[in-house]
């Protein structure tokens, strides 16, 4: 009895270790991860160096992301950025049975439907790179520097709704700090509050 | 674009939904029935009551709460008022704390919520009815997330017997508000910030042996956080840590709730720096009653600076000028009284416009601002010897014989003359000191527009001004003051010493600021100005020739524009901004970060804002803070003593003036340990019991009872 209290006690205090292992801060190296997209080719975080990466949590089902997809303005985002040798991975970790996972078929067929402009969509059904980066929000937005340091987290833009009118009036932070730090300047905003659905995560 | 789109939703809606509550399908079901409702029956115009926005969610789905947690978006509710009316902000019920897989924390509400909205009708209605619309928009989340919104409207009488209505729905969210935490607790709750995160500790003994106790955080939009974790601290408390992913540097703290079981305590935390309503002292000055009470206080703390030890150089001054006027007429004293009035109007005016041409251009300008200028001290020693010498009949000013023929009531223009420079000389003097309430009123005047500020510094001088005024109008008492005589050429010396008393704390002003050295090149064209004056007085008097005295005035002229050339221009000019020497005896310099640190530490910290140049604060240094009984007082309760040296005018510390609305020194602040967040403000003259008892309210729970 006392032996499975204390085997419960510290699975529960391990657990929690895991899931409160701190947010990656902006301006410490990013975690490194390697994931399949959705024509099963591996990606690794560390293949990039020398680039600038940007990380977007994806739920195809979440009006948040709608707002940013049906407006094309996830897709501009995109085009833009891969034009300028920017990677941009788009991550769905969604577990399996919840709302926007996706399967390798499901994804293909989501790029092709919504014409998605990113490098590459990863899948990350057990949710271990999104825990990894503690990612909350679809969307919800990172940006690596070409030496792999996190220069930006939060959210895509400075309005949170899910309205597409809005989009034109808001600030884009992905952008504002990928453009200052080609520059070579300081990102004026390197941390905002990532607004969205919550990451469908498995249980 | 959006307009008819906004259109087109509104009138499906309007279709879909011809009653007031608007419903949100999905896969066929309504996920939030939505209404508005009123706390009273009808309207009375005037009264405010309070409206509910009442969201009833299907099973297991949520709304959010104000913060929404890691993801989600608060409700909205955007009013359409007829004209002249109010609403309040959202009054939230304290929310649920929710668990999403994958660690994800959110705040929300299940099944059922109302939002309660304070709402104020104007005085006047002319319609029998009045129709209130709002748009509120809303999230709605289970697995998945579904964004919601209506337009809604209800429609309320006016007039009539308005009885209470939808009771027991309000009753039971108002029962669910959270409360004000009891002053009683404030002082239990202490904020903290390092690298990592704020931390928040409960000393309150039944919030901190609650099992259930928990913060619900609150941030700014800026504020990044993450979750709240909950400690046992030592002796029984608390401690809440919130790690920051990204805050500003001035946030201290997070508003929030302390929530226990079922009902919650909303506590703020501090503003950057102390705000001004969370020290304890000092009116808020608002509207035109706060007005015409800062320009009373404006008058008293005018009147006042008469009496303060400042002043006491002059105040001699001043009498020797009554006993002069003893002699005179009725008219002529009145005139006198008039023109010393005139005098020291002409002194706060002055200043008010300078005040107000350096605000215009941008600087940071404060209080007794002149006396931090070496060069506005150095003219003033100047003025000040030039007066001792004239005292002491080393020379006599005497106007030109052509000034004087022809011209009745020659005597008589010259007293007004004097008694006008007499007013101004006295106030000059004066105005380093800040008497108290005139702080609070100046802190007030330098934030509003120029014609305040006029306003304000006229209120001072009429308070300086008054008893003069009223004793030249009632020369009656004056029957108390000697007759004139020979004696009087003795007084006048004499006088001549106090003024050089004065000049003696003046050069000891320019050694504190910038360095012995400083202080004696001073010296030195002060001497050469005296024997210019004493070659004035001795060569060039009205009997001498006139080619004379302009060949011993061309002398004058050389001797103290090349000394003060070479003394002042070249030597003094050249010496450095000295480093504070007031740091010592078990007192350390002032800095934010310092007070900060200390207190982290749990020490109360007891700031001491003086200027070398400033008597009062010498005054209460050398009667209070250094006295035996309050020296020991700090070293028992372990109060740690800093000195905001501002002689120089240090920005640091101009900000931290500005920041408990004052613009001069002095000015005493106690930052309880136990509650480091509402400092105290001791008033501007202390006395020993005052500050023993102050001490004593700050001391250590523990140290107290030794």
């Amino acid at each position: 009895m006392k032996t499975k209290l204390l085997t419960l006690t510290l699975t529960a205090m391990s657990t929690a270790a895991l899931f409160a292992a701190e947010a990656p801060k902006v301006g410490a190296p990013a975690p490194g991860f390697s994931l399949s997209d959705s024509g099963g080719k591996k990606h690794s975080l560390g293949d990039f160096k020398g680039k600038y990466v940007v990380l977007e949590w994806f739920n195809p089902g979440c009006p948040f992301v709608q707002k940013h997809y049906k407006s094309d303005n996830m897709q501009g985002l995109q085009k833009q950025f891969t034009g300028k040798d920017v990677v941009w991975l788009t991550i769905d970790s969604s577990a399996p049975g919840k709302e926007g996972y996706l399967t390798a078929d499901e994804a293909n067929k989501q790029i092709a439907d919504w014409k998605m402009k990113a490098t590459a969509l990863l899948l990350d059904p057990d949710g271990k790179v999104g825990h990894e980066y503690a990612a909350t929000n679809t969307p919800h937005m990172y940006v690596v520097d070409p030496s792999g340091k996190l220069i930006y987290s939060g959210a895509i833009d400075s309005k949170p709704t899910a309205n597409p009118d809005d989009i034109a009036s808001s600030t884009n932070y992905v952008k504002v700090a990928l453009e200052e730090a080609m520059a070579g300047k300081p990102v004026t905003t390197p941390t905002s509050r990532a607004y969205g659905c919550s990451i469908k995560y498995a249980q | 674009m959006s307009a008819l789109r906004g259109l087109t939703l509104f009138l499906a809606l309007l279709l879909l939904a011809p009653a007031p509550a608007h419903s949100q399908k999905y896969q066929g079901r309504e996920l939030v029935d939505s209404r508005l409702l009123a706390d009273v029956s009808s309207i009375t115009p005037g009264q405010p009551f309070t409206a509910g926005l009442l969201l009833k969610m299907v099973p297991g789905w949520h709304t959010y709460w104000q913060f929404p947690g890691d993801a989600g978006i608060p409700t909205e509710i955007k009013w359409q008022l007829p004209p002249g009316w109010k609403a309040g902000p959202i009054q939230w019920p304290v929310p649920l704390k929710l668990n999403e897989p994958g660690d994800i924390l959110i705040y929300g509400y299940h099944d059922e919520v109302l939002l309660l909205v304070p709402l104020t009708p104007p005085a006047k209605i002319d319609s029998t009815s009045v129709a209130l619309a709002a748009e509120a928009s809303w999230l709605v989340c289970e697995k998945i997330c579904i964004p919601g919104g209506a337009k809604l409207q209800m429609e309320l009488p006016v007039g009539g017997e308005s009885t209470p209505a939808n009771a027991d729905l309000f009753a039971k969210y108002r029962a669910r508000l959270p409360l004000p935490l009891p002053a009683s607790a404030q002082s239990a709750l202490q904020w903290s910030r390092n690298e990592k995160g704020f931390r928040l500790t409960v000393t309150d003994k039944s919030l901190a042996q609650s099992a259930g106790v928990d913060f619900y955080p609150l941030p700014e939009s800026a504020t990044v956080i993450g979750h709240p974790q909950r400690q046992g601290g030592a002796d029984g408390s608390i401690v809440f840590t919130v790690p920051i992913e990204a805050a500003e540097k001035s946030v201290q703290s997070l508003d929030g709730l302390l929530v226990d079981g079922d009902h919650a305590f909303s506590i703020a935390g501090s503003r950057p720096g102390p705000s001004i309503s969370a020290i304890k002292e000092g009116p808020s000055p608002n509207g035109e009653s706060g007005l015409a009470k800062l320009l009373l206080f404006g008058f008293i703390g005018g009147f006042i600076l008469n009496l303060m030890p400042c002043v006491l150089p002059v105040i001699s001054l001043k009498i020797f000028g009554f006993i002069q006027h003893a002699g005179d007429n009725r008219a002529r004293i009145f005139g006198n009284g008039l023109a010393f009035t005139a005098g020291i109007f002409a002194w706060f005016i002055g200043l008010a416009v300078l005040m107000i041409a350096l605000k215009a251009a941008g600087h940071e300008i404060t209080w007794a601002f002149q006396f931090t200028n070496p060069y506005f001290i150095i003219g003033m020693s100047a003025v000040v010897l030039v007066f001792a010498l004239n005292l002491f009949g080393v020379f006599e000013i005497t106007l030109p014989a052509s000034a004087t023929s022809g011209l009745l009531g020659w005597s008589a223009r010259e007293g007004y003359a004097g008694s006008f420079f007499q007013g101004v000389f006295a106030t000059v003097l004066a105005t380093p000191c800040t008497a108290p309430y005139l702080g609070t009123a100046l802190g007030f005047a330098f934030a509003q527009s120029a014609a305040i500020i006029l306003l304000m510094f006229v209120a001072i001088a009429a308070g300086m001004s008054a008893p003069y005024l009223l004793l030249s109008a009632q020369p009656a008492w004056l029957r108390f003051v000697p007759r004139p005589g020979p004696w009087m050429i003795r007084v006048k010396q004499l006088m001549g010493f106090f003024l050089l008393a004065t000049l003696l704390f003046l050069l000891w002003v320019l050694g504190v600021a910038r360095g012995v050295d400083a202080a004696i090149w001073v010296s030195a064209f002060l001497l050469a100005l005296s024997i210019g004056c004493w070659m004035f007085g001795s060569f060039s008097t009205p009997v001498a020739s006139r080619a004379q005295r302009s060949v011993v005035l061309a002398l004058i002229l050389v001797l103290v524009l090349s000394s003060g050339f070479y003394f002042i221009g070249n030597k003094f000019g050249a010496s450095q901004v000295a480093t504070s020497s007031m740091t010592k005896d078990g007192w350390i310099a002032f800095s934010p970060e310092r007070v900060q640190a200390e207190l982290a530490q749990g020490h109360s910290v007891f700031v001491d804002f003086t200027a070398a140049w400033c008597i009062t604060c010498k005054f209460n240094e050398a009667s209070v803070l250094e006295s035996a009984a309050v020296k020991d007082a700090f070293a028992r309760y372990g109060i740690v003593k800093m000195k905001a040296d501002w002689t120089n005018a240090d920005p640091v510390i101009t900000k931290t003036l500005k920041q408990f609305g004052r613009v001069g020194v002095p000015l005493y602040v106690l930052y309880p340990a136990t509650a480091p967040t509402q400092p105290v403000v001791l008033p501007e003259l202390l006395t020993q019991t005052l500050v023993l008892d102050h001490l004593q309210s700050a001391a250590p729970k523990v140290a107290a009872t030794k």
